[in-house]
């Protein structure tokens, strides 16, 4: 195959191209030349003019020849070096203590097709023992290097994995990675419905069977077999009709190139003279693996499955390494006649032809005949899969735009690039299944007549790497991908940048600063009044900083906002990654800016980090298909934001999720999982957003329709509702305080804002600059006798200051 | 004192022939890194213990892209472990990436305020980026920092 490293962008293609213009003026020049010949000749002497003829008809013979050698060589170029980039998820990687279920566990070896085997004769069987599980992995090549195929021993307790071991050995093995599952691949636009494999790829037993079945002598001749022809030949007298084909495999492929059912015998001809030459420019191999990718085996409508790669997956819903002796057997069978053999409409006749390709699989030494008869036992087993595209559309699309920032589209699509991503199929699957399942249930709720849409982002807070995407309600279809493209307004999501803005002054600002909610009136430069109302259409008057922010009072934003000014807004917000320009009005205090869900997930990111920015990347590494490494998507982080006011505005955001507007969280999390997280409702009800994390996953949520008509959910009721489903089905663990020398946490009386103790009724958590907190008690905590430096009611005297 | 000599010699070679593999003492990110090594705390796991040695061997092949995919994988296993973060910077600025360099050690140190000597070689790290990129106002800032966590404040 290729043995050409594929060309980083800038770097130009010339060698191929100018070798196929080449080509064509070769072939092109001999054809002219013999038509001068051809009138000479028809003007000569009578004497000779049968010598003249024969020559014109030999020169005709040798242009006619180099003409076909020019189409079929033509043809076969432009298929093979077609390879696609193929994306896989990322591996996932064993060792003692990671946290995961035996449950989960099982989950991947489905996804990865392992099937039991209680000999784990093979790679890719496994079996299952109480609480462990064997397995015989598979081998595959890395970034970083390769994991050859063995045996292993994973022991489970309380969720973790407490055991990982050589079963035969019972040494102990400290880390070590599954193969990671494929999820799709970059397809030059008009051939998407192709999966190419390379001929490694190919099961051995689909490569020789393929010729014990078709070409016995596929390995000695030289494109043509005329003793089959001539027993075809025999056959077809006989019986007075085609009722045997004497094609080699390379026959077939050349029939495959130029598909047309004339049976004729020119065309028979040509066909023979190009598998001649078609062996004279290539090996074997490279003639079985076109082969392999070429062969017609069926159709899905009105799209044509070529290829054994498309036809695992068409017919069952698998890779092709993955194949089951039998499952290979049924697609041999297959390539004698895919309409007349249709396993949808004739599976008798299909079952037949499959048990004698596996008795001449038998006898032809591919296999041994225990095999054979034990496959021959089995039925069909036909699950009709996806065909085009990936099963994670919104991912992939994702992958493929930072691809493209760096690659040529070309190199994507051609030379069988893989691409290592940081996809978590488990997480993937909560996600859809929980954006899934909740916006049916609004949807109808609401009665908004199928129109309800979302988009979930998950990330990994501590490296930035994003870990799922779902782009639709129905997460395979995909059309418009609302994770990475539907800019809608963000409402309260933006709050937390107003407070940090804040906090960033902590001479001015801590948690406890009494701000005021009262109405407000904001007169725009064009005279014309805002005045925005709370949520709950009731002022609160004066309140602590954090009780603003976890309520989600509006009138007591916008007030603190214009005292802040939008110019510091909108440094916190670039700090927080926000690419985006910012307008600056006053609306834009309470979201009237559109984000998408992943440029909230970026902006939440820096948050979940503790103030370091860590630009949100989906690529670990590119490698050629030969597996030299070609780019690495580097974690990078900087530390945009003082980490000790990010703590203290990350403590408030925890308490939203406990007293604050996404308490509902409270009975939708496992006990004891802190999160931190905002809630964002937009005017009249058209967007319903949750921004969250925990200690190490993030995600954004958001519901909406395409029209944006209102969807009447507000964030705690519409997106908080799939973003709690999330959280409580993946692995995950809680928030953990920053250790930082720069910040102290206390118990605060949640109305007062004063010093509290826990136990006391309303005291909650939270963080101060160190040296910033408020000194004063509040009556729970021993407050209202005398404290130093102030009296009784200083607390009181403080609020009205 | 020629036996001598040969007695200490053949003292230092069992000496060295007995420290534990390289990777328990510390990590180097290339031969012109000239830095104080910082060995992995003691909780660290195995499985990072043997990413550390396999990304060691990979320095050692001159592979820095290779050693680089092994600490990541480290750091996705034990992501709040500041040495690997430091570990990380390290090879960054082997790399010539200061700005890089100096955003991994301000992460490693924020999540090692317990540990005043890893945030002194941290601080080093971030002189040296920020020397690099022509800041040497910031470079002697980081150097004072340095000075003072050396000092025990």
């Amino acid at each position: 195959m290729s043995k050409r490293k594929a060309t980083r962008k800038r770097k130009p293609e010339v060698g191929r191209k100018q070798g196929k213009k080449t080509a064509r003026k070769r072939a092109a020049g001999p054809g002219r030349r013999s038509r001068r010949k051809r009138r000479a000749a028809s003007g000569g002497l009578g004497r000779v003019r049968w010598r003249t003829g024969l020559i014109a008809a030999l020169v005709l013979a040798l242009a006619w020849t180099a003409w076909l050698d020019f189409r079929i060589r033509h043809e076969f170029e432009g298929k093979r070096w077609a390879l696609p980039a193929t994306v896989y998820a990322r591996p996932l990687e064993l060792y003692e203590g990671l946290v995961l279920s035996p449950d989960q566990f099982r989950e991947e070896l489905e996804r990865l097709d392992y099937r039991l085997d209680r000999s784990l004769a093979e790679p890719g069987t496994f079996r299952r023992a109480r609480g462990h599980f064997l397995l015989h992995k598979r081998a595959f090549r890395f970034a970083d290097g390769a994991s050859p195929a063995r045996k292993l021993e994973v022991g489970f307790r309380h969720g973790r994995i407490t055991a990982l071991r050589d079963p035969d050995s019972g040494k102990a093995i400290d880390l070590i990675r599954l193969e990671p599952a494929r999820i799709g691949g970059i397809y030059p636009a008009h051939r998407e419905d192709r999966i190419l494999i390379r001929l490694e790829q190919a099961p051995p037993e689909l490569r020789e069977g393929i010729i014990a079945v078709e070409d016995r002598r596929f390995r000695e001749h030289h494109g043509i077999n005329p003793r089959a022809i001539a027993r075809a030949l025999w056959a077809n007298l006989r019986a007075g009709a085609t009722v045997q084909g004497g094609s080699t495999i390379t026959q077939q492929l050349v029939k495959n190139f130029f598909l047309s059912n004339r049976r004729s015998l020119w065309r028979k001809a040509n066909e023979a003279v190009m598998a001649i030459l078609l062996e004279l420019h290539y090996d074997k191999d490279a003639i079985l693996e076109a082969y392999l990718n070429e062969i017609y085996l069926g159709q899905d409508g009105d799209r044509a499955i070529h290829g054994f790669g498309l036809a695992s997956r068409f017919y069952f819903d698998r890779e092709v390494e993955r194949l089951t002796l039998p499952q290979i057997a049924t697609l041999i069978a297959l390539v004698r006649g895919p309409s007349w053999y249709d396993p949808r409409r004739h599976p008798d006749r299909l079952l037949e032809r499959r048990n004698l390709v596996l008795r001449i699989m038998a006898e032809q030494g591919v296999i041994d005949a225990a095999r054979a008869r034990e496959a021959a036992r089995t039925g069909l087993g036909i699950r009709l899969g996806r065909l085009a595209g990936s099963r994670w559309p919104a991912f992939v699309d994702l992958v493929h735009r930072q691809l493209q920032r760096d690659y040529r589209r070309e190199d994507l699509t051609s030379e069988g690039l893989r691409i290592f991503t940081s996809f978590d199929p488990l997480v993937q699957s909560r996600a859809e299944r929980a954006l899934k399942r909740r916006i049916r249930e609004l949807d109808k709720a609401r009665g908004l007549d199928g129109k309800l849409q979302g988009a979930v982002v998950v990330t990994d807070t501590r490296t930035g790497e994003v870990l799922a995407v779902v782009g639709d309600r129905e997460p395979r279809y995909p059309g418009f991908n609302r994770a990475l493209d539907a800019v809608r307004p963000i409402g309260s999501l933006i709050k937390p940048a107003v407070y940090l803005t804040a906090l960033r002054q902590p001479e001015r600002y801590t948690l406890s600063t009494a701000i005021d909610d009262g109405p407000i009136r904001i007169q725009g430069p064009n005279g014309t009044i805002w005045s925005p109302k709370n949520y709950d259409g009731r002022s609160h008057g004066t309140v602590p900083l954090f009780a603003a922010l976890i309520h989600s009072y509006n009138q007591a934003t916008v007030r603190l906002g214009m005292a802040l000014g939008f110019e510091a807004i909108a440094d916190t917000l670039a700090r927080l990654g926000a690419t985006r320009e910012v307008p600056a009005y006053p609306s834009m205090l309470l979201g009237a800016v559109g984000f998408t869900p992943f440029e909230m997930a970026g902006m939440y990111q820096t948050l979940a980090s503790g103030g370091f920015r860590t630009p949100l990347r989906a690529i670990r590494e590119v490698t050629t298909a030969e597996g030299q490494p070609l780019g690495r998507y580097p974690l990078d982080v900087e530390q945009t934001l003082e980490p000790a006011p990010v703590a203290a505005l990350v403590s408030a955001l925890r308490e939203v999720t406990r007293s604050g507007t996404a308490r509902s969280l409270q009975t939708r999390l496992p006990d004891g999982l802190d999160v931190a997280g905002k809630t964002g409702t937009t005017d009249d009800l058209r967007d319903s957003w949750f921004a969250g994390f925990s200690g190490d996953r993030l995600a954004v949520v958001w519901l909406g329709r395409d029209d944006n008509r209102t969807i009447r959910l507000s964030g705690s009721r519409g997106a908080l509702v799939v973003w709690g489903d999330i959280l409580a089905s993946i692995p995950t663990t809680g928030l953990l305080p920053p250790a930082s020398d720069d910040v102290e946490y206390h118990w605060i009386d949640a109305d007062t804002g004063l010093l509290s103790e826990a136990g006391c009724p309303g005291a909650v958590e939270l963080a101060y600059v160190r040296g910033t907190a408020p000194s004063e008690r509040a009556p729970c905590a021993g407050g209202g006798k005398v404290e130093e430096g102030g009296g009784p009611f200083n607390w009181l005297r403080r609020l009205f200051r | 004192m020629k036996f001598l000599s040969i007695l200490l010699l053949a003292m230092l070679l069992t000496a060295c022939a007995l420290a534990p593999p390289g990777t328990r003492e510390g990590f180097k990110a290339g031969p012109g890194d000239a830095a104080e090594t910082v060995p992995p705390p003691p909780g660290t796991s195995r499985a990072v213990i043997a990413l550390l040695e396999e990304a060691r061997n990979a320095i050692d092949a001159g592979d820095t892209v290779v050693a680089e995919t092994k600490l990541e994988r480290a750091l996705r296993i034990e992501p709040r472990n500041a040495v690997l973060w430091h570990y990380m910077a390290r090879l960054r600025l082997a790399q010539d990436q200061p700005r890089r360099a100096a955003g991994l050690a301000a992460r490693s140190n924020s999540l090692a305020p317990d540990n005043p000597r890893l945030q002194a070689i941290n601080w080093r790290l971030i002189a040296e980026a920020r020397d690099r990129l022509g800041d040497r106002q910031g470079a002697r800032r980081a150097e004072a920092e340095a000075e003072r966590l050396e000092a025990g404040r």
